[in-house]
């Protein structure tokens, strides 16, 4: 479908003709497939999303403010995207440009004293953290790792990650917040509307940033976030991170108030003891049950691959074979990471000994295998960076997550086991990596503080294979079954087939009414449905922003 | 090797962006992140590999044509690789810069052709050199040199110039230097002088299989016909070209780029640095010497699946991640010289930032092909060093004449020219 | 019988019916800046059935409700009528402690629980909340986190909304809804047991309901329940002071702590705030503020469960450490108050009178949110303007509170005044007026918009108050939710 020419005339003036193109080669290079990471929903071989009428690289909020305006005169559905990681960030209709917010990549601010930075679209979390350092501070990373957007994470969707606990997620960490409105207009949230700053996203009166997002954001479906101001936090580390080491085994020497370990624990019960008492007593920096996601049996094989640069995936069933890993791999079957890191000689000491007391108390230990001084560095680098999140594909090519247990630490850990008992099951079947059934990866701290825990059970798989990503699709099927049958509700692998479905399109209505009925309070998706008249008349966005009209 | 081979590829690439940026651990500051020009300066997703990638299966798929857009996609790649690393740092089954190549070799085939490379192969055809110069002055640059010319001699080493140096007199004293360093050190050195031919390299990278082929294979007869052992360049280009493409054709000859050389003899201490040159410097890390510039390893070998799942190669694959590159050889020599201070850039190594030459950019894209350079004279700048320092004459020629569109007086030198200076 | 009342009495029963003259004066205004209204009526309704009857018949009847837990006195006039024929919804009868939960640190509390009766029942279950400066006894916990009071340990807030989490909403048009994760209700004790509990507050799903009534002075709905964060009973607390001639000489050293997340509760107070909080009787009050240092950094360490000793330990020592950095002592008590005397002070609600009415029996407040680093420029402005409205600068009282772990701080003025003199009185209204506007230019956040600050702050921010007027409509379009506040 091509855009009138009137109106791609209009959009060209507004960018620039270097900034804007239909060329069909260039606009499914803005296609993602689904077959692939879509993020919640699928996978459906061979498909992908719809291809757009244009690609637009605005590089001003004003010229963002100019397209969506141009949008709604002619009604034109738009979808802006920052990274383009996940089928979220595209359309799910014919005729929607697209906004690929890359040029807008500026850190315009970072206020040491009040710890904050402020940020365009286009800012990753690795380059925001390596600017916060030379100050002293440091940056929450989402989960998806540092090369994704730290805008899109806090304003359009979840933000959780390893550095929750003491950074808080972020959703936490948004502050000021300018919005342009699905109609053109342009809203500043908090302090920032007041003229009085960035500092404080909240108010006047009603907060109206909770319009913008509630506990997720509204995936690029309502209008566009242009720039936000972002909380920070301490950083008692070098000014830049000392990288050394060979490709890809890079790894850092930071001073010794920084600590990683991985503990493991006798029973699930044991490690939400621990975490319970890790949250309790306030001590970790960064806690995530991280390397899991490789699989419970392929876990420690793994990063004795990714920490020699002379080995390969092709090196892992040679490394599966030594006694040495068979045992440290069952050793570490219930663990976690954990960073500790001091601001002070004494206040790492504290936190030290807190922590010993901690796994006394639990009967948890420390997997001394990991704290092999160049592993140690590697874990360290890998989880404050937090850049190698293209690990999630490295077995196949493409994963999702199933299940998520999403809630208290008792919680997911009483469902754990059988979730990954499943899963073992599943993997026999052979269209998905047979790792060990339990490859259930997340943040021990799901917000600041701590509170809750996510099991995303990594599912690996070949997205160029069609029984591997059909025999996913299955499992996928056979999960949410199973978990509404156990009263967990439906689980990650689903999460988002309400916003598109196996063509690549919108979920037909049947559909997505439907499931929102289903929902404990179908009444929140009214209201959102309310909430999108009222700010997006025109209805310029897409079904991620989830709504169900009034019976 | 065909574009269809990439075909899983394609399905497989994680779409994940890290071909953008380097590798996100040595991220110092957000104004040296990025690793690709193309994409860096094209914006558009389709300027990356992972757009590439998508680009070409599109095509494939016949879903959209060639077009000046496409033309512009895929010629606007230098090939330098970086893409290739920074994929690398977490996949083990993706070959990002060999399906560039493919890209761009299938769009040659198809006679998607740019004027200004067809200008470049013509002069390849007729003058055996990608300067558009004539062949008769090829050896010219070794005048007074008193060096054998071997294609009416025979010697173990071959000392090959390049085209670059052949004809750009700006850049003439670092090979002549070169050749000088080998005669004192007592190697068994001749050259080809007019005969020499170009390595190909550089039309390979533009997407001209067959025409790189054709030059590879006359280079190879005409080593076998001198007896040579050993080919030591000072072309970063040259050395990627003898070291990783010539062997695929059958060739068994030894390459050295001339700073491992001199790194050997200042090792070995057959010779010493003792010019004090007091002056603070950055080095710029070619592609084709740094990341590309690793052992070719022969691999013949089929996909296979552990794990039901887990994509690896019978037998094991090499992998060619910019691990093994030749980066502290220059180095060394620089640390050795009296009075230089070494200060890096923030990209550097497999990571470096390129100049901005390769890939038939500087040829095509010269505005592109400058601001790449530009960048890169920029984060060198940002050191504080007085000079940078490359080991290759196309990064040389591109940063001097960025250098000189700036109004700047920043020094660039090829480190066998410091060398010289410190004996 | 007014048909109002019957129809009211059906509701909620006879006994939860008021409309006595003495209701009008509870809720009369000591703000005085805005004309009030007497309530119609008062009503108290027991559960969230009563109170949704309640809005529906208002949505019928279009009759104005402003909802109340607290007891009196009120300060700020959200909770004064400014309609006719108003209903007050007291809701301070529904203050069950529905549960405490140690492991989670959750507590499900109704919005007439009180900080007196939360923090003894919090204890016994080895729990604490954080708190806001010494709150009326009667203050309802539920109001004070829903209207954003700061609270005095800015390490454990993760966003500006904590400890508050899940929330039962009765919106104006009279839907109910659970924000968070709400729907949970923990209500069953298995699901405790199961880790099913309310502990998130955003949501559900990309609306953040609680949001809309967070600081809403009850115009966009009642909460009737709702899940709070709390935190670990420290086994060891002490608490110090780090004083200075000069609110500059402090600020750096906050932000290192801040920095550090070190100390638990941490803010800043001049003499005459501290002597109002120390005082018992007005008379005691001048004294002590000639002995109390003019600025001190009041800071507070705590050791949970988990060697207490050794944590206190080392950050007693590492603050100690930064306040030398900074050429400043940390000391266990300064003249005029101990260390001992203020920590049993803070862990509670005020006594009786109210601290801030203690002095001269009225109190006006002037507060906003800034960045600590500007709180010296607006010391600076307020004492301008005391001056220029002859009020006495040495009895201002300032608050300076850090939130939302350091990003920014409450800065509150405090000035007592005599309600009875009218002259007095006059020349307060002026000043607070002037000062008001003087400090929103310079650049103070009235994030909490009482009284002639919406006006001040809307006029300046047209468009969120367009946005929070379409959010009115949505959520209570017959606009029976406290009428006349905000910008509505």
């Amino acid at each position: 479908m091509t855009l009138p020419k009137n109106v791609y005339m209009a959009l060209e003036d507004i960018v620039g003709a270097e900034n804007i193109s239909d060329d069909p080669a260039v606009l499914d290079s803005y296609r993602y497939s689904l077959t692939h990471t879509a993020i919640h929903l699928g996978p459906f071989f061979d498909t992908y999303t719809p291809r757009g009428a244009a690609v637009l690289l605005p590089g001003s909020t004003e010229e963002v403010q100019a397209i969506v305006k141009l949008c709604n005169k002619y009604k034109v559905k738009f979808k802006a995207s920052s990274t383009f990681w996940s089928a979220q960030g595209y359309p799910s209709e014919d005729n929607t440009i697209q906004l690929d917010m890359r040029r807008m990549d500026r850190i315009l601010e970072i206020d040491e004293k009040n710890m904050f930075a402020v940020i365009e679209p286009g800012v990753i979390g690795a380059t925001l953290q390596a600017e916060a350092m030379k100050v002293g501070l440091n940056t929450h990373i989402p989960g998806s790792g540092c090369s994704c957007s730290t805008l899109a994470s806090a304003t359009s969707y979840f933000g959780s990650g390893p550095s929750n606990l003491y950074g808080g997620w972020h959703y936490d960490n948004l502050l000021g917040l300018e919005w342009v409105m699905p109609t053109g207009e342009i809203l500043r949230t908090g302090s920032l509307g007041s003229g009085c700053g960035w500092f404080c996203g909240e108010g006047p009166g009603p907060s109206m940033k909770g319009v913008a997002r509630g506990f997720i954001g509204s995936k690029g479906a309502m209008g566009v976030y242009t720039k936000c101001a972002i909380k920070l936090f301490a950083w008692p580390g070098p000014g830049k991170l000392p990288v050394e080491g060979i490709v890809p085994a890079y790894k850092t020497s930071l001073p010794n108030n920084f600590k990683a370990y991985t503990v493991a624990f006798p029973s699930w019960k044991a490690w939400a003891d621990a975490a319970y008492m890790i949250w309790d007593t306030g001590i970790g920096y960064l806690a995530h049950r991280q390397f899991n996601m490789f699989g419970r049996d392929l876990k420690y094989a793994m990063i004795k691959i990714l920490t020699d640069p002379t080995k390969t995936l092709g090196d892992l069933e040679e490394i599966l074979e030594d006694p040495e890993v068979q045992r440290v791999t069952e050793y570490c079957k219930r663990d976690f990471q954990i960073i500790l890191v001091g601001m002070t000689r004494r206040d790492i000491e504290w936190q030290e000994k807190a922590f010993d007391e901690i796994l006394a108390r639990t009967g948890g230990w420390k997997v001394e295998a990991m704290h092999e001084p160049e592993i140690h560095k590697w874990v360290l680098l890998y989880l404050i960076r937090l850049g190698h999140k293209n690990l999630n594909l490295v077995f196949g090519g493409s994963y999702d997550g199933c299940f998520g247990l999403l809630g208290s630490a008792d919680y997911g850990t009483a469902h754990a086991e059988e979730a990954a008992e499943f899963k073992k099951e599943w993997e026999k079947r052979g269209a998905m990596v047979e790792a060990g059934g339990d490859c259930m990866m997340g943040p021990i701290g799901g917000q600041g503080g701590g509170g809750t825990c996510l099991w995303e059970n990594f599912t690996c798989f070949d997205p160029h294979d069609k029984e591997s990503t059909d025999g996913t699709l299955e499992f996928f099927d056979a999960c949410t079954k199973l978990g509404l049958e156990k009263g967990w509700g439906v689980g990650m692998e689903k999460w988002n087939s309400v916003a598109r479905g196996p063509d690549g399109r919108t979920t037909p209505k049947e559909e997505r009414d439907r499931i929102h009925l289903a929902a404990p309070q179908p009444s929140v998706f009214r209201y959102q449905h309310r909430i999108r008249e009222a700010f997006n008349p025109n209805d310029l966005g897409d079904a991620y922003y989830e709504t169900l009209e009034d019976s | 090797m065909a574009l269809e081979d990439f075909a899983a590829e394609m399905d497989r690439c994680s779409q994940c962006s890290y071909c953008k940026w380097i590798p996100f651990d040595q991220m110092k500051s957000w104004r040296f992140a990025k690793n690709c020009p193309s994409v860096s300066y094209n914006n558009f997703n389709s300027y990356s590999a992972r757009g590439r990638y998508a680009v070409a299966r599109s095509l494939m798929r016949g879903q959209s044509g060639y077009s000046d857009t496409v033309r512009d996609i895929v010629y606007k790649c230098m090939t330098c690789g970086a893409c290739d690393v920074s994929c690398k740092v977490c996949r083990y089954n993706l070959e990002p810069l060999q399906m560039v190549r493919e890209l761009k070799f299938r769009l040659v085939e198809d006679g998607q052709v740019l004027d200004e490379h067809k200008a470049v192969v013509e002069s390849l055809d007729k003058e055996y050199n990608t300067m558009r110069q004539p062949k008769t002055g090829r050896g010219e640059w070794a005048d007074g040199l008193e060096v054998p010319r071997l294609f009416s001699g025979k010697a173990e080493f071959l000392y090959h110039a390049g085209c670059r140096f052949s004809y750009d007199k700006d850049l003439q004293k670092s090979v002549r230097a070169a050749v000088l360093l080998l005669k004192n050190a007592g190697v068994d050195v001749g050259i080809m002088g007019e005969r020499e031919m170009c390595c190909g390299g550089r039309v390979y990278s533009m997407g001209y299989r067959n025409e790189f082929t054709r030059l590879a294979k006359a280079n190879i007869n005409a080593w076998a016909k001198a007896g040579v052992k050993t080919v030591i360049t000072s072309c970063a280009d040259g050395y990627h070209a003898f070291k990783r493409l010539y062997p695929q054709l059958g060739s068994q000859v030894e390459v050295i780029h001339i700073v491992e050389f001199i790194n050997r003899l200042i090792k070995e201490g057959r010779l010493t640095l003792r010019s004090v040159i007091p002056m603070s410097v950055t080095y710029h890390d070619p592609c084709h010497l740094g990341r590309q510039g690793e052992p070719y390893v022969p691999w013949k070998g089929v996909e296979k699946k552990i794990r039901n799942q887990i994509i690896v190669y019978e037998p094991k694959k090499p992998r060619y991640n910019g691990a093994l590159g030749v980066y502290d050889p220059p180095r060394e020599i620089l640390r050795s010289i009296p009075g230089v201070e070494l200060v890096e850039m923030e990209r550097i190594r497999e990571y470096s930032w390129c100049c901005g030459a390769g890939g038939g950019v500087r040829e095509a894209y010269p505005e592109f092909s400058m601001w790449t350079a530009t960048e890169r004279i920029v984060e060198a700048k940002a050191t504080g060093a007085e000079a940078l320092i490359s080991a290759c004459p196309w990064c040389e020629r591109n940063f001097m004449d960025a250098i000189n569109a700036m109004g700047d007086t920043m020094k660039v030198y090829d480190i066998v020219e410091l060398v010289q200076k410190a004996i | 019988m007014d048909e109002k009342k019957a129809r009211l009495m059906e509701i909620v029963g006879k006994a939860g019916v008021f409309d006595t003259p003495e209701i009008g004066e509870s809720f009369s205004l000591d703000h005085n800046l805005i004309p009030p209204l007497k309530p119609r009526f008062m009503v108290k309704p027991r559960d969230v059935v009563e109170v949704q009857k309640i809005v529906l018949w208002a949505n019928q009847t279009l009759t104005p409700l402003v909802p109340v837990s607290s007891g009196e006195p009120h300060f700020r006039g959200d909770t004064v009528p400014t309609a006719p024929e108003s209903v007050i919804v007291d809701l301070s009868g529904m203050r069950r402690i529905l549960k405490i939960d140690r492991r989670n640190r959750l507590a499900l509390i109704e919005p007439g629980v009180t900080y007196s009766q939360f923090l003894p029942e919090l204890q016994k279950e080895g729990l604490r909340i954080a708190m806001p400066l010494l709150p009326r006894g009667n203050k309802s916990v539920i109001a004070s986190l829903l209207e954003r009071e700061p609270v005095m340990s800015p390490k454990y807030q993760w966003n500006l909304l904590e400890p508050l989490r899940s929330l039962e909403i009765v919106w104006g048009n009279g839907d109910r809804l659970w924000s968070g994760n709400g729907a949970f209700r923990g209500e069953r004790e298995e699901d405790w047991k199961n880790g099913l509990v309310p502990v998130w507050g955003p949501g559900p799903r990309q609306l953040d309901f609680y949001k809309f009534v967070s600081a809403a002075q009850g115009s966009m709905g009642i909460v009737t329940w709702a899940s709070v964060k709390c935190e670990v009973f420290p086994d060891l607390r002490k608490l110090f002071f780090i004083t200075a001639e000069k609110l500059d000489d402090v600020i750096d050293f906050t932000y290192k702590l801040l920095k550090f997340r070190f100390g638990d509760e941490l803010f800043i107070m001049n003499n005459a705030c501290l002597a109002y909080i120390l005082s018992n009787e007005p008379d005691e009050v001048e004294s002590l503020k000639d002995t109390l240092p003019l600025w001190a950094v009041i800071v507070s360490i705590t050791g949970g469960h988990i060697l207490p000793r050794v944590k206190v330990e080392a950050q007693e020592n590492d603050i100690w450490d930064i306040a030398q950095q900074f050429g400043l002592k940390m000391v266990p008590g300064v003249r005029g108050c101990r260390s001992c005397e203020l920590l049993e002070l803070l862990l509670k609600p005020s006594k009786e009178p109210y601290w801030k009415l203690r002095y001269k029996g009225g109190s006006q407040e002037i507060f906003f949110l800034t960045t600590l680093d500007r709180t010296p420029g607006y010391v600076t402005t307020m004492h301008s303007a005391a001056n220029e409205h002859q009020y006495l600068v040495p009895d201002i009282g300032v608050y300076i509170q850090p939130v939302h772990q350091g990003v920014c701080c409450h800065c509150e003025f405090i000035l007592p005044i005599n309600r009875l003199k009218g002259v007095e009185m006059l020349r307060i209204q002026e000043l607070f007026r002037d000062a008001s506007f003087r400090l929103f230019r310079q650049g103070a956040y009235f994030s909490r918009p009482y009284g002639i600050w919406a006006d001040m702050v809307y006029n300046a921010d047209a468009r969120t108050m367009l946005v929070m007027q379409k959010i009115k409509k949505i959520f209570d379009p017959n606009n029976v939710m406290n009428p006349g506040k905000l910008c509505f």
